[in-house]
Order: C-alpha cells, then sequence, then structure tokens
C-alpha cells in the first residue's frame, strides 16, 4: 500500500493535469480570439499558433467602435440590462417576502409555479407577444422590450431572493412592528437594508443574464439604432466573416467583455447566489 | 399553520400575500399566461404572420406531426441534448473534484481555474458562436485545424460536413454550459462531510473506491438536478447555433428551437410555429415535474 504522503502528490499532479487541460479548452478560443483581434488582415491567414502579432494593432476596435455603431449597441445593451434587472428587483423582492415570510395557503405551490415559469422558453412567449405587440405598434420599442425582459428575470430573481429573504431570522421584522412599524415597514427599513449584498447578487447575475438576452430583442426589436449588442454582432458577423476576421474578433471581444469583467470582480457574490438558487431554491 | 376563516378584509391586509403579490401576478398573468393561452389557441388555427384573419383548424396540428422534418428535427436536437448532457456532466464533475481538492489542500490557482471557465459561461450565446465559427474556421488558418493538422487532421469540414457540423454546435455547447454544471457539482462536493473520507481511509479504501462509493452516491440528487437544468438550457439554445452553422448545413443542425424560430419568421406559419412551441411547453412541464419530485425529496421545497 503507498503511503499517505506519496499517494497525495500523485493527487496533486493529477489536479493540475485536469487544470492544464481545462485552461487549454477553456481559455484558448477565447485568448485566440484575442490574439485575432489585435491582427492585421494579412497576419489573419498566418498558419502558426503564435498568439502575439508581429505588428499588433488596434485599428479593429476603432473600426467596430466608429463605422459598425458598436458604441450605440453597447449602450443599447447597458440600458436593456440594467432597466431589466431593476424592474425584476422591484417585482420579485416583495413576492419573495411574502414565500419567505407569510402563511397562506398555497405558497408552496405558487413557488413550484414560478420555479416552472423559467424552465419555459422565452420563444415560447414571445410568438404571441410579438403579434400583440406588432398590433398595439410597441414593435421597436425599449420600453417594452424592457417589459419582456423584467418578465423573463422575474422567476429567477424571485427564487434567488427568497433564499436572501429566509436567511433573516424573522424574529427582526416582528420586533420592528413591535416597536410600531407596520410589515410593509419593517420590510422597508429592516429587511431589505440587512439583504442588500443578495440584491447586489441578484442584480448583478440578472443583468449579467439580461447582456446575453437574444430571443426577445431580435424578435422586437429592429431598427439598427435600438439593437442591443448581441443582436448588432450577429448583423455584423453577417457582413463582415468572409473578409475580415480580425474585426469579427475584436467585435466579439467588445461584446464579451462587460459580462466577464463583472463578473470576474464580483464573482463571489454570483457563485454563491447561484448555488443557492439551484440547489436550496 | 392556522387556516383563517374566508373574509374579504384580510384578502389586502399586509398579513395576507395579496398586495406583495400583485406585481408578480400581473407581469406573470401578461407575459407568461396570457401568451401561453394565445400559443394553445393559435396551434389549433391555421394563422399566418402575413395575413390578419383565420379559421380554427386541427389540420396545422395534423399537418406538423405528419411531417418527417420535425421527427428529423426531434432526433438532432435528443443526439445534441443527450452528447450535450453526458459532456456537461462528466467535465463539471472532473474539475469540480480537482477544484475541491485543490480547495481542501490549498493548492494554488484554484480562484483563476473557476473564472476562466465560468468567462465562457457568463458571455452572451451570439458571442459564443462567433467564437467557435472563428476557432472552427474550415481554412488552414482556423485554430482547430492549425491544432490537430499535427496528428493529420487537418482540413477538417467543422461547419460544412452535416455530421461534423452536429459535433460542432455540441461542442461549442459543452463549452458554455460546462461552468454552470461544474459550480452545481462543486457546491455538492463541499457538503460532503470530510469524516467519510477519512474513515474510508482508515479502511484501506483506494481513491477510486471512495470515489465510486461516497463522492457519487453523496452527489446522485445533485446529479440529477444538473441533468435536469442542463437538458432545458440545451433545449432552449438557440442563439449560438446562428452564428455558427444557422441550423446547417441543409437542416442539419435545426435544433427544436430553431426549427420553431424559422416555421413561424421565415414560413410565416404562426399556427406551425405554435404547434411546435405546444410542444416545447409539454417538454418543459415533464422536466419541471421531475425537477419538483427531486426538489421534494430531498426535502428542499
Amino acid at each position: 500500500m503507498k503511503s499517505r504522503k506519496v499517494r497525495g502528490r500523485i493527487g496533486d499532479l493529477l489536479t493540475y493535469l485536469v487544470f492544464a487541460v481545462a485552461l487549454v479548452f477553456f481559455g484558448g478560443p477565447l485568448l485566440w480570439v484575442l490574439s485575432l483581434s489585435i491582427r492585421t488582415q494579412q497576419e489573419v491567414y498566418i498558419t502558426s499558433l503564435r498568439l502575439i502579432p508581429e505588428t499588433p494593432t488596434l485599428e479593429n476596435y476603432v473600426e467596430v467602435l466608429t463605422t459598425a455603431q458598436f458604441s450605440v449597441f453597447l449602450i443599447n445593451s447597458l440600458k436593456l440590462s440594467v432597466a431589466g434587472s431593476i424592474g425584476a428587483l422591484v417585482v420579485a423582492a416583495p413576492a419573495a417576502y411574502a414565500f419567505s415570510r407569510l402563511d397562506f395557503r398555497g405558497n408552496s405551490a405558487l413557488l413550484i409555479g414560478v420555479l416552472a415559469l423559467q424552465m419555459i422558453s422565452p420563444l415560447v412567449v414571445i410568438i404571441p407577444l410579438y403579434r400583440y405587440f406588432a398590433r398595439l405598434n410597441l414593435l421597436d420599442s425599449h420600453l417594452s422590450t424592457s417589459m419582456v425582459y423584467i418578465a423573463i428575470l422575474v422567476p429567477l430573481a424571485t427564487w434567488m431572493l427568497k433564499g436572501f429573504f429566509d436567511g433573516i431570522p424573522p424574529a427582526l421584522d416582528e420586533a420592528a412592528m413591535v416597536d410600531g412599524c407596520t410589515r410593509f415597514g419593517a420590510f422597508r427599513r429592516v429587511v431589505l437594508p440587512l439583504i442588500l449584498p443578495g440584491l447586489t447578487s441578484v442584480f448583478v447575475l440578472t443583468a449579467i443574464l439580461a447582456w446575453g438576452e437574444f430571443i426577445v430583442p431580435y424578435i422586437l426589436l429592429s431598427k439598427p439604432s435600438l439593437l442591443p449588442i448581441s443582436i448588432g454582432i450577429l448583423n455584423f458577423q453577417g457582413n463582415y466573416a468572409q473578409t475580415s476576421t480580425q474585426v469579427v474578433a475584436a467585435g466579439g471581444v467588445l461584446a464579451m467583455l462587460p459580462a466577464i469583467a463583472t463578473f470576474v470582480i464580483l464573482q463571489r457574490f454570483i457563485v454563491r447566489a447561484l448555488t443557492s438558487g439551484a440547489i436550496k431554491g | 399553520m392556522t387556516k383563517k376563516a374566508f373574509a374579504p378584509r384580510q384578502l389586502i391586509g399586509e398579513n395576507t400575500p395579496t398586495l406583495w403579490m400583485a406585481p408578480l401576478l400581473a407581469v406573470v398573468t401578461l407575459f407568461y399566461l396570457y401568451p401561453a393561452f394565445e400559443v394553445l389557441r393559435f396551434s389549433i388555427t391555421d394563422a399566418s404572420l402575413q395575413q390578419p384573419n383565420y379559421e380554427y383548424t386541427l389540420n396545422t396540428f395534423k399537418n406538423v406531426l405528419g411531417d418527417p422534418v420535425l421527427y428529423k428535427v426531434l432526433r438532432i436536437t435528443a443526439i445534441f441534448v443527450a452528447a450535450s448532457v453526458v459532456l456537461q456532466l462528466v467535465l463539471g464533475l472532473l474539475i469540480a473534484v480537482a477544484v475541491n481538492r485543490a480547495r481542501r489542500r490549498r493548492l494554488p490557482g484554484m480562484v483563476f481555474m473557476r473564472s476562466i471557465i465560468l468567462s465562457a459561461w457568463v458571455m452572451p450565446g451570439v458571442v459564443i458562436g462567433i467564437v467557435w465559427a472563428i476557432i472552427l474556421n474550415e481554412a488552414s488558418y482556423g485554430l482547430a485545424n492549425l491544432v490537430l493538422a499535427p496528428v493529420g487532421l487537418d482540413g477538417m469540414a467543422w461547419l460544412s460536413d452535416p455530421n461534423l457540423a452536429l459535433v460542432s454546435i455540441t461542442i461549442a455547447n459543452v463549452w458554455r454550459g460546462t461552468a454552470f454544471s461544474m459550480i452545481l457539482q462543486y457546491a455538492g462536493l463541499q457538503s460532503i462531510p470530510d469524516e467519510l473520507y477519512d474513515a474510508a481511509e482508515v479502511d484501506g479504501a483506494s481513491t477510486l473506491q471512495s470515489f465510486w462509493y461516497i463522492t457519487i452516491p453523496q452527489l446522485r440528487p445533485i446529479l440529477m438536478i444538473n441533468i435536469i437544468l442542463i437538458t432545458i438550457s440545451t433545449l432552449n439554445t438557440f442563439d449560438m447555433i446562428l452564428p455558427l452553422t444557422g441550423g446547417g448545413p441543409g437542416q442539419a443542425t435545426e435544433v427544436l428551437a430553431l426549427h420553431t424560430y424559422n416555421v413561424i419568421f421565415r414560413e410565416y406559419s404562426l399556427a406551425g410555429g405554435a404547434v411546435l412551441a405546444v410542444i416545447m411547453l409539454l417538454i418543459s412541464l415533464a422536466l419541471t415535474i421531475a425537477y419538483r419530485r427531486l426538489l421534494r425529496s430531498e426535502g428542499a421545497v
């Protein structure tokens, strides 16, 4: 039988082997796209694995931001994500509080109902909404589009916020109510400030999801000046892919950067929220 | 919990759920219940996007269910989902075990590792499709072909060969989804008490034995939940496929969600798309019921 120490060493080695392979598979494509985005047209066609080009250039980024309207797309995405996430929090917070604190008939059945909504593809709901909005002249509007964003984000927000409310002892609300607060007052002045970290996690996670949302804006928006980045970049790829990979790569980097940066900076919040949402409810 | 007698005042007081739930119920009614009802209604009509008038008929159902294309689409979807589930589960578990081990032995590099993998998950689906379209470029300067050239696999038609294209969208989907699977299983691993492993080691169990007889059974509920969540997210995927293959070549990578989109917005058949949307709804419903059973058996809800 091998000694404990040797076994530990072999285990460490295997652990790093898994890390190395995973790093190449997950990080490799990102590095490659990053590398392409700073190449000149000629260097795209080089058949070698060198990552740093001989003549690095930021031309591609300039082209994407100026001629291809990427700055407009990025701002639209930001608007829609923020509106969708804030709206989802406003709708979900009181409901999640009720799910966590109030004893009423059908509480858990309703909660499962909310979970079921999350399983529905946005494509299913957007089909009738398209027709409905077309009739009400609400196509090509950021207002109606962000309403649908809210609707899509609300189930997840409700489930996660309920988990955060559950973590605050109900005795606190009761104490506030004994002191003369109404229940709504206790919710607003005592409980909400206490789950601020939770609200932040949910906001960040829903904003990242909204940033990547595709089907809803693809169907509801068509004016170029209103498109978010996810649609803008698809149209752009259609026009550029054949001729200039390096420009498409620069566009891709710009489209992924906000989501990745937000996530990496705030990942401690998100990872915790993510697991509590899926497992504990 | 004591059930109170019905009294109108209690319906709107702040200790009853009505007002708290009102915004949520309004959103659910307008954006879920109403559309779901409309989808059901349109599925029994002959509605088209091009004409305002329609009649009620069961012919659309008959036509869609009798169309051999549907079965081709379902087969492709099943392969795409099954392969994604297996690969994401296995890769996610492997990485979760490594990350968990690194945490317990305080090996450096764990957070960096997790950040890279999760970066793939937080990227917009469309961008994932674009990244992989660049990687799988069929010319000799495409990354996949560059890397595989030394093993003699150069010039692979990643996106224009029907079978390879299905492999390609699966790889891209696994690249995207493994992170979430990893995070769930990592959380599960952390909840397994160390004593179990210590006891097994005292009994002389090998690493493989304790993996098989402790880790896997302890993770079972999370693995099951994971299977359902991966299935749902893969079924709903089509953003990533559009820039990658566009559903092609031919219809080789046209999964159910993309097919539904095409029927409505390319063929303008609102009714036909509604029938397909009903099928998607039924699948989500079945998966939700399974998910609920699992959560219940774990005593979580």
